[in-house]
């Protein structure tokens, strides 16, 4: 018998036009919690897709469960090899109850006909809940249940299926903290049965918590597997990374001007509380927080598409309400959401179409139809001021890299002259050398006079753009610094325990959780 | 019982029971044993149409072919009794030869919506088409053949068992037949986990295009039957008889609870949504209302039923927090 559960050898997956794997290995060890680890697009998601048998490997790849070798083409193949995945987004069924849940999948390969036995169901749910000594009702409906508990049917579901390779996808993404906690005790518990663990996390601290082995990826290549003892966080960012990551500052160009927006007592409740803050001409507001902190509750909120609930907003000092997403537009305010395909560009349109679309009843004629040519003089006017490449107008959106799919984003903002403009994580999947050009963009717009608030989870970003920062926790703004103050441990520090003395070094080993983009 | 007062159909249920409170002042016919059984004699062919349809939205999809399909089959009945002699064996072997084609009918659109993957709303559009056209080609627009049904049929037609007419047990049959289906088999869960995860039932194995297979082709299964009982009540075959009776049977399905999202649905609900609409146009009828504007109320009582449900579902998400604030 092989001491390994699982080994991966010679894994390469090709996507049109990217190697997304190249010549990775994996091998986890029974009982053992392996943590994966790498930065966003390293290729952990490929990995484990390929192991689940969703993606297929470019052929050379070889697998072996228990020393044996095994060939996995579709997903139940992965199941029947033990291996469970508890993927970010879960895979519970909302309108069906835990036990069903938990149970499902049993007998898939039996035939159609044949009836449920809910003798069966009750009594494998009631064991795995039991195994994980968790207080579930099994016959509520999964719906009514708090995610940490979703997660754990997730898990109560792989107990089920005998899993002997459970894989948690950022499991902890979405829990509070003695959430957290309890996590960590159910994936003690397992490595002890001898299951074996494979963790993703963007949280240093929490794997070291947890892990007995880490293997890293970087850009798609495996750069090594390390025991937790030979190797410190410090080693391990070095290992991920391979590089510093750091941005050319864009420091402010223009002297900063009057008051031009001003945020007073906003309230929203299970959102944010006493919110109030400025922002002056000629200034970028950088706006960071761990993920959940409550920032993009809160530019939605001045968005006009999330209410909220007291508050009052005040433009070149003048009181404005805002009563929608349309009407924040009319009054100066534009948006650029996180999600930039899906919230913020029609994909399969042309650039022009993108960039009109905010002022299409600017864009009419006489008779009150479209005006094309109007619509190709404003894409061509942004395409240009913008830098958009290629720099052909009727190209579809979808056609562009991540940059200039953003930069055309904000050119449809810009068309719509906002004398605020609020942007999420822009430059969310982007590569560097596009990071930059935004971040020059954004510096550009606050110098001809817009207002620029970024909200960004990248410290190195927030330096580098931001003229202030306001940091975020639990629905607060928990610390205000001026750029020259800024650091990035300050940031963590307020971004993690609002006054209260936390040890330094402690924070600072958590920046790497939110540099990296959790 | 507060989880039992929170379900879609108790409101439903009080919804039904708040008109037919109203309706037995407005007309003392309507609360009578026999005014009851006419409304429920009288929509078992939606309601049947209706159960099969819930299946389908489960999974988060449509078929506006029914009553094409249910006509096809009934003509294809009509034609039948011309061959068949008149006997009790013919009534059962229509039974067996009337589902059989709506089978194979529900098949192909289940085979295009499961394997070349057209959405159904299309598939289905074309199938309408297709088949209203050849129904109408064969028939020319008139009744087949209603003048000589066989003495069998026609038996089996007025047959009473304790009292009820046969059609209402055969709605109960196809109901508690396919209520135990969606409840205690494997195909029937997985109907319901397509329609609550598509993509997890995928991961956990759930061959998907088996399901919609079987969504598409037991429709059109139900649909042969549903053919008998509209040949059985009617007493003809009309080949313009169900124009436009998909919207109901949809309406119905819609009204009963079902999430046209998929997911959600009950053939209880649909039951109720069914019994709803007909107690609706019975009390119109009773209480002289014109047609056109019988209509208008129908569809009146359909937005604002959705709406509400949709408003408070969507109530129900704003109250849940997102971020813990601190205090």
């Amino acid at each position: 018998m092989s001491e390994y559960i699982l080994q991966m050898k010679d894994v390469s997956k090709t996507f049109p036009g990217v190697k997304a794997l190249d010549n990775v290995q994996l091998e986890v060890k029974k009982g053992e919690v392996h943590a994966l680890i790498g930065e966003n697009g390293a290729g952990k998601s490929t990995l484990i897709k390929i192991l689940a048998g969703i993606h297929k490997p470019d052929p050379g790849a070889k697998f072996y469960f228990e020393g044996e070798e095994a060939k996995i083409n579709k997903p139940i193949d992965a199941t029947l090899k033990g291996v469970s995945i508890i993927y970010q987004d879960l895979s519970l069924f909302p309108n069906l109850s835990v036990a069903e849940n938990i149970y499902i999948g049993q007998d898939s390969n039996k035939k159609p006909w044949k009836k449920i036995n809910w003798k069966s169901i009750k009594k494998t749910a009631d064991k795995a809940l039991e195994e994980l000594e968790v207080d579930i009702d099994p016959n509520t409906t999964v719906e009514r249940l708090s995610i940490a508990q979703q997660q754990l049917v997730e898990i109560a579901r792989a107990l089920a299926f005998e899993a002997k390779l459970i894989v948690m996808d950022e499991p902890t993404s979405a829990l509070s903290s003695s959430e957290v906690e309890k996590l960590y005790k159910v994936v003690d518990k397992l490595s002890s049965r001898g299951i074996s663990i494979i963790f993703i996390s963007h949280k240093l601290k929490e794997l070291f918590r947890v892990s007995d082995r880490f293997t890293v990826l970087r850009d798609g290549k495996y750069v090594g597997s390390y025991q937790a003892e030979e190797i410190d966080e410090a080693k391990l960012i070095n290992l991920m990374v391979g590089r510093e990551v750091s941005y050319e500052k864009n420091e402010k160009q223009v002297e900063t001007g009057e008051v031009i927006f001003q945020v007073k007592d906003f309230y929203k409740q299970g959102n944010f509380k006493d919110i109030s803050f400025s922002l002056k001409k000629g200034e970028v507001l950088g706006i960071t927080g761990l993920v959940g902190s409550g920032r993009t509750e809160l530019a939605q909120a001045i968005f006009g598409v999330n209410k909220p609930d007291s508050g009052s907003l005040k433009i070149y000092g003048k009181e404005i309400r805002i009563r929608s997403s349309a009407d924040a537009v009319k009054k100066g305010v534009a948006y650029i959401p996180e999600a930039r395909q899906t919230q913020g560009l029609v994909l399969e349109q042309s650039i022009i179409n993108n960039i009109s679309l905010p002022i299409l009843n600017r864009m009419r004629n006489k008779l009150k139809l479209l005006d094309r040519k109007s619509e190709v003089q404003l894409a061509e006017q942004y395409i240009k001021s913008l830098d958009v490449r290629p720099a052909l107008p009727n190209l579809p959106a979808s056609k562009l890299s991540g940059g200039n799919q953003q930069k055309v984003v904000i050119g449809k903002w810009l068309s719509a002259q906002p004398k605020i403009l609020i942007i999420d994580e822009p430059t969310n999947g982007i590569d560097i050398g596009a990071k930059t050009e935004i971040h020059k963009l954004l510096r550009r717009l606050a110098n001809d006079g817009i207002g620029v608030i970024m909200i960004s989870s990248e410290l190195p970003e927030i330096l580098a753009v931001s003229d202030r920062v306001l940091v975020m926790r639990h629905g607060r703004i928990s610390g205000e610094l001026g750029i020259q103050e800024a650091t990035q441990e300050k940031i963590m520090n307020y971004a993690l325990n609002s006054g209260s003395k936390k040890n330094p070094s402690e924070a600072l080993d958590d920046t790497s959780r939110i540099s990296q983009g959790v | 019982m507060k989880a039992l007062l929170k379900q879609k159909e108790i409101s439903i249920l009080a919804i039904i029971l708040l008109i037919g409170a109203v309706l037995s002042f407005v007309s003392p016919v309507f609360l009578t044993i026999g005014n009851f059984l006419d409304i429920i004699e009288g929509n078992v062919v939606i309601g049947i149409l209706a159960i099969g349809m819930t299946l389908i939205i489960i999974t988060s999809d449509i078929d506006v072919s029914v009553a094409a399909l249910t006509t096809a089959v009934a003509v294809s009945i009509g034609y039948l009794f011309t061959f068949l002699p008149d006997s009790w064996i013919s009534v059962l072997l229509l039974f067996l030869i009337a589902p059989v084609i709506g089978l194979v009918m529900g098949l192909i659109n289940g085979l295009l919506v499961s394997i070349i993957e057209i959405p159904a709303i299309v598939v289905t559009l074309g199938t309408l088409n297709i088949i209203a056209g050849l129904v109408l080609y064969i028939t020319n627009g008139n009744y087949v053949n209603s003048t000589n049904f066989p003495q069998s049929f026609m038996a089996f037609a007025n047959y009473e068992l304790l009292g009820l007419p046969i059609l209402i047990y055969l709605l109960a049959v196809v109901a508690i037949g396919t209520w135990f289906i969606l409840k205690h088999t494997l195909i029937g869960r997985s109907v319901l986990a397509i329609g609550g995860n598509t993509q997890s039932s995928v991961r956990v194995g759930i061959d998907y295009k088996k399901v919609k297979l079987f969504v598409f082709a037991y429709m059109g299964f139900l649909a042969g039957i549903a053919a008998i009982a509209q040949t059985a009540y009617t007493k003809a075959v009309d080949p313009n008889g169900m124009l436009g009776l998909e919207l109901t049977v949809i309406a119905a399905v819609v009204l009963g609870g079902a999430n046209i999202h998929g997911g959600r649905g009950s053939i209880h609900g649909t039951l109720l949504g069914v019994l709803l609409l007909a107690i609706m146009q019975n009390g119109m009828i009773l209480a002289r209302i014109d047609t056109y504007w019988q209509n208008v109320v129908t569809g009146a009582i359909i937005v604002i039923a959705v709406s509400y449900d949709h408003l408070s579902y969507k109530r129900s998400q704003d109250k849940l927090a997102k971020i813990e604030v601190e205090a």
